[in-house]
């Protein structure tokens, strides 16, 4: 994922100790976060975690409370919007409902001072209307097009203005399961090309993980952990990330054996689980609450007794539920002591072995590598 | 098949048939005897006396200052309302705390809880020798007559008709997204572009409803010139008034009336025309 | 009125009496509500919302109610309050601007009124048009023809029958703010020439065909009912002529003159009482070149519904002892002697009210052609429009 046309160390967006407040709401609480030029940078939370707020800190429509805002190294706090060199996709795209689609794209190239010459602008304007694939559409009223072509109506009409970053607030929310895929494929292939800085507000996960070069998980205007896809998803720091990034089974359990990044927990049930704890966690102590956290798709399900390795965590349990989903198979697992399980397993394996049916009794095991230690918080 | 469309024909226009009496009860029969009297003759003692002549029309020449005025001061009267009610709309609609919001649009309505006689009374006072020419005096200025001239008749009109204006056009700034103001200001408008390339034509139809009803009402007015104007400033409505009440010469009245009548519908035209292309495609991402 | 009637909606008494206050004020003798036609908005109301009237279960054979037009400050509220007291009569009074416009609401019929206030000139109209009704004088008592000087009451009788009695008298002269105007005009001639020189900008003359253009007349040495074509032409040119140097053209001229801005006025006497009572700047003239004396009276329309309240109203005001109480409050002199007698010295001898006899030599009374004349309205309509 890594960006050919970046120029990698390069900041192009910067939050130091920035705060915003809404009255009684701290609706960003001193955030301090880097975007390098040319990333594709996304927001990721739940609603109300402060992830527009951040974008319209960027955009200029909100000023922070606190700290200091930088694009291209200079601190734009105070700048009004119209002055800043970032344009933004709108979540409902406001797009000018009196103007056609030539007009709505030659927007901010007719603010420019001085106004570029009209036969200019209706070039530029037909190149990027090539660019997203809307050819010919110039002259149709903006609310003749579908939702999708609105959309990519709203990227040009920022992208015409070459920002030196493009922020979208949730720019695919609106459009259906199938044409949202093709849309991030679509943005995915547009940022290569065009070779700016894109910062996503996102509430969906996987839309992040699929496009982005870094995340930054928020939660109540705080930054959890920011990282690239892999990074939060092989070594969240919290329970909190774990769960937000991917689907994850955790069984909590008290730490009884705590050396540097190794540490062992005890479950409810007595047994004992070890595994390491993430780069760039808390330390936790002996006695101190965490949990174990194993991606479903690192434990394998087996007839019991079968354990292929010795160094292997097995709990025995029950099916109880199982759903095809083409390449994997998921099974729901009711174990002894340790709650549901939910374990992927893939195709491949699958066929090797017989599959298993809801009410057979199963081992479900996995590696000490696959084993994350994550403190409470 | 047939039939059955036939009888379909027939429920629609019976169930239009109390609409269509309503409407020529209401508003084609009055207008048809004001035609017919428009043509009769002033009967000796005041009224209608029938006949047929174009005497009345013939005459209208001498109402001429009338229509003149009429046709100058309420236009004046239309664009110095505008003037006035288009800053305090968009005040109220995008730069009130909506905690304060009703209060305002509230004090706006008050004064229509009081008869426009009351109000356009207390206007006599204040344009009068003893209000604001009284305190101009003090402070040096002398001589300056505002009541009884058309000044003063524009300011009783801007006044009386202030909430006319600023209703339409704040519902329609109250309806426009504040995000595509914000998106103009994004892609590098300033304050003042956003305002004429965005948010003034958006609001057209508000402005558009807004002198619509304004200037109709404005053709008919008298109270405001009989009472500001000193009977010096006469409008069309102030001579209706003498023709209905004083002089009792209805076909005379019924004339100028027709008259009155026929230059609304023009208006009233353009303004349709005006609006159903500058609306085309519009109402749909606005309504 | 009781207590337990409190949270009713007002009561149609109170609601003329708070008018009543807001019109003392405000508002001058005539023409202001026929401008307004709050006068008909009233008659329509009390038409349509019978509830408002505060029902008598006791009401007599008068019935309970009694409508009345008439002219704004005429009256007395304190005697009509007393007449609904002793009767049951609950009056709803309608104030109107002009003789024309109460004559074109009679015209097109369903008034409801069961009396009304004409002034002299348009009664035998109203007998020819057949409008309103020989009164039976023994329904009358207070009314006393010999108390009446003949030449205010004359025009109650048309072809040997009465059609009214008579209620006041007054002129129509001008008023002056001598404190402004130094010159003491004196005639109708000199009123306009003031109003063309020194004190241009400051005249108010009526919203009224009959004292303006006889005003006009008058001073061109014409009679103040002049229907000849020529000479209201002349009046119109020098009408027309003046229009620049008028403050307005209204007969609401009390607020003008109070504030200053007009310093003179054609104007009736009663008003001119009021703005003397307030301003001593202020002179009442009866002009040596003409002007009009006029008489009021109390007439029944033909199709009155109340008839008998509409007899016993009259012949309560008729009381000399009311006639003297009213003219103590709108300032108009009444016609019966019976009530002079009755008024205060200061009043009886007051020159606004009752002027010396010679001064009234050339005052002519409204004749009955001014009223309908079209070319009387056509001129004042050209003025007003020019
Ligand atoms: N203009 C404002 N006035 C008051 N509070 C605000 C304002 N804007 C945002 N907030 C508050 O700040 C917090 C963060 O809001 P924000 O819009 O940034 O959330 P978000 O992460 O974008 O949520 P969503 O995914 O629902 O869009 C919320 O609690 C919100 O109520
Ligand atoms: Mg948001």
């Amino acid at each position: 994922m890594a960006n050919s046309t970046s120029n990698s160390n390069e900041i192009d967006i910067e939050f130091r100790s920035v705060t915003k407040r809404f009255e009684d709401v701290v609706a960003v609480d001193n955030v301090s976060l880097k975007v390098e030029r040319g990333a594709f940078f996304s927001f990721l939370g739940p609603s109300g975690c402060g992830k527009t707020t951040s974008l319209r800190l960027i955009a200029g429509f909100d000023q922070p409370s606190e700290g200091d805002v930088y694009i291209g190294g200079k601190s734009v706090v105070g700048i009004p919007s119209h002055k800043r060199p970032v344009n933004m996709v709108f979540q409902q795209y406001a797009l000018f409902p009196h103007m056609d689609v030539a007009d709505n794209i030659g927007y901010g190239l007719r603010q420019r001072d001085p106004k570029p010459a009209r036969q200019e602008i209706l070039k530029r304007v037909d190149q990027t209307l090539e660019m997203v694939r809307l050819s010919g559409y110039g002259k149709r009223r903006v609310w003749e097009l579908s939702g999708g072509q609105q959309q990519r109506v709203a990227l040009a009409r920022a992208l015409i203005n070459h920002p030196t970053c493009l922020l979208l607030d949730e720019p695919l929310a609106a459009l259906d399961r199938k044409l949202r895929r093709e849309m991030q494929i679509e943005l995915q292939t547009l940022q290569r090309e065009v070779g700016i800085t894109f910062i996503l507000v996102t509430h969906d996960q996987e839309e992040a993980l699929s496009m982005s070069d870094r995340i930054c998980i928020m939660r109540e205007g705080q930054i959890i952990q920011s990282g690239s896809p892999r990074e939060l998803y092989d070594e969240p720091i919290n329970r909190y990330v774990a769960d937000f990034v991917g689907k994850t089974n955790f069984i909590d359990g008290d730490v009884v054996d705590a050396i540097g990044p190794l540490v062992s927990i005890k479950s409810e049930s007595g047994q004992v689980f070890s595994g390491s704890q993430p780069p760039g966690a808390p330390p936790i102590a002996n006695g101190n609450k965490a949990c174990v956290a194993v991606r479903p798709e690192m434990i394998t399900i087996t007839n019991i007794g079968e354990t292929s390795n010795a160094t292997n965590i097995t709990i025995n349990g029950q099916v109880v539920n199982r759903i095809f989903l083409g390449e994997h198979t998921e099974y729901l697992v009711a174990t002894e002591g340790c709650g549901e399980v939910m374990v992927l397993s893939p195709k491949s394996i699958e066929s090797a072995n017989r599959s298993f049916e809801p009410g057979d009794h199963v081992s479900v095991s996995w590696g000490p590598e696959a084993a994350l230690i994550i403190g409470d918080t | 098949m047939r039939e059955d469309r036939k009888s379909g024909r027939w429920l629609t226009a019976a169930l239009l048939a109390p609409t269509s009496l309503w409407f020529l009860v209401m508003l084609i029969f009055p207008l048809i005897v004001i035609l017919v009297f428009s043509f009769g003759e002033r009967a000796a003692v005041g009224g209608y006396a029938g006949g047929f002549t174009l005497e009345q029309y013939a005459n209208l020449p001498s109402r001429l200052k009338a229509f003149q005025n009429t046709l100058v001061i309420a236009p004046a009267g239309t664009l110095l309302s505008l003037l006035v009610a288009y800053p305090l709309a968009y005040f109220l609609a995008l730069r009130v705390g909506r905690q304060y919001k009703l209060i305002l649009l509230v004090l706006v309505i008050v004064p229509f809880w009081t008869s426009l006689l009351v109000r356009t009374y207390a206007w006599i006072f204040i344009l009068g020798g003893r209000g604001i020419p009284a305190l101009l005096e003090f402070i040096g200025i002398e001589g300056v007559r505002l009541i009884n001239t058309p000044g003063a008749v524009l300011i009783g009109i801007v006044y009386g008709y202030l909430p006319l204006m600023v209703f339409p056009i704040f519902v329609s700034l109250e309806k426009l997204d504040k995000t595509l103001l914000e998106a103009s200001s994004d892609l590098g408008g300033s304050p003042f572009k956003t305002f004429i390339q965005v948010t003034l034509p958006l609001s057209m139809p508000g402005i558009a409803t807004g002198c619509m009803l304004v200037f109709i009402l404005l053709m008919g007015e008298f109270l405001i010139p009989a009472f500001l104007g000193g009977g010096k400033v006469f409008f069309i409505g102030n001579a209706l008034v003498d023709l209905f009440l004083q002089s009792r010469n209805w076909p005379f009245g019924a004339a100028v009336s027709v008259t009155l009548v026929v230059i609304m519908l023009i208006t009233v035209s353009l303004y349709m025309r005006m609006t159903l292309r500058s609306k085309t495609g519009r109402d749909e991402s606005l309504m | 009125m009781s207590k337990s009637n409190d949270n009713r909606p007002i009561t149609a008494k109170r609601f003329m009496k708070e008018l009543r206050r807001y019109e003392k004020g405000s508002v001058s003798r005539r023409h202001f509500l026929g401008v307004t036609g709050l006068g008909t908005a009233m008659a329509v109301m009390g038409a349509a919302m019978p509830s408002l009237w505060p029902g008598k279960a006791q009401a007599g054979d008068l019935g309970d109610r009694l409508i009345f037009s008439t002219w704004p400050n005429y009256h007395d509220q304190a005697n009509l309050d007393e007449f609904t007291a002793k009767t049951g009569v609950n009056i709803q009074v309608n104030a109107f601007g002009s003789n024309e416009e109460m004559l074109a609401k009679l015209q097109a019929g369903g008034t409801g009124w069961d009396v009304f206030v004409p002034t002299n000139y348009t009664i035998s109209n109203y007998v020819a048009l057949d409008l309103i009704q020989e009164l039976d004088l023994s329904r009358i008592p207070y009314y006393d023809a010999a108390a009446n000087n003949p030449k205010f009451a004359g025009p109650a009788t048309v072809n040997g029958k009465v059609y009214c009695v008579p209620k006041n008298w007054g002129t129509t002269g001008f008023v002056l703010n001598s404190k402004e105007i130094m010159s003491s005009p004196k005639s109708w001639k000199d009123f306009f020439d003031v109003t063309m020189g020194a004190g241009s900008g400051h005249t108010i003359v009526h919203d009224y065909q009959l004292t303006t253009i006889g005003a006009a007349l008058c001073a061109l040495g014409y009679s103040f009912n002049s229907i000849d074509p020529k000479e209201l032409a002349e009046a119109e040119a020098l009408l027309i002529k003046s229009k620049p140097h008028l403050f307005a053209i209204t007969s609401d001229y009390q607020p003008g003159m109070r504030s200053g801005d007009g310093w003179m006025s054609i104007c009736w006497n009663g008003d001119a009482t009021q703005l003397h009572n307030d301003l001593p700047e202020m002179e009442y003239v009866i002009a040596a070149d003409g002007g009009e004396i006029w008489t009021d009276f109390y007439a029944v329309p033909k199709d009155a519904p109340h008839l008998d309240a509409a007899y016993a109203f009259i012949n309560f005001m008729q009381d000399p002892k009311v006639q003297a109480r009213e003219a103590a409050v709108h300032g108009y002199a009444p016609t019966d002697s019976r009530a002079i007698a009755l008024q205060p010295p200061s009043l009886a001898s007051d020159p606004i009210l009752h002027p010396a006899e010679n001064l009234m030599n050339g005052l002519e009374f409204g004749a009955a052609q001014t009223l309908t004349d079209p070319v009387r309205a056509e001129v004042m309509a050209r003025f007003k429009s020019a």
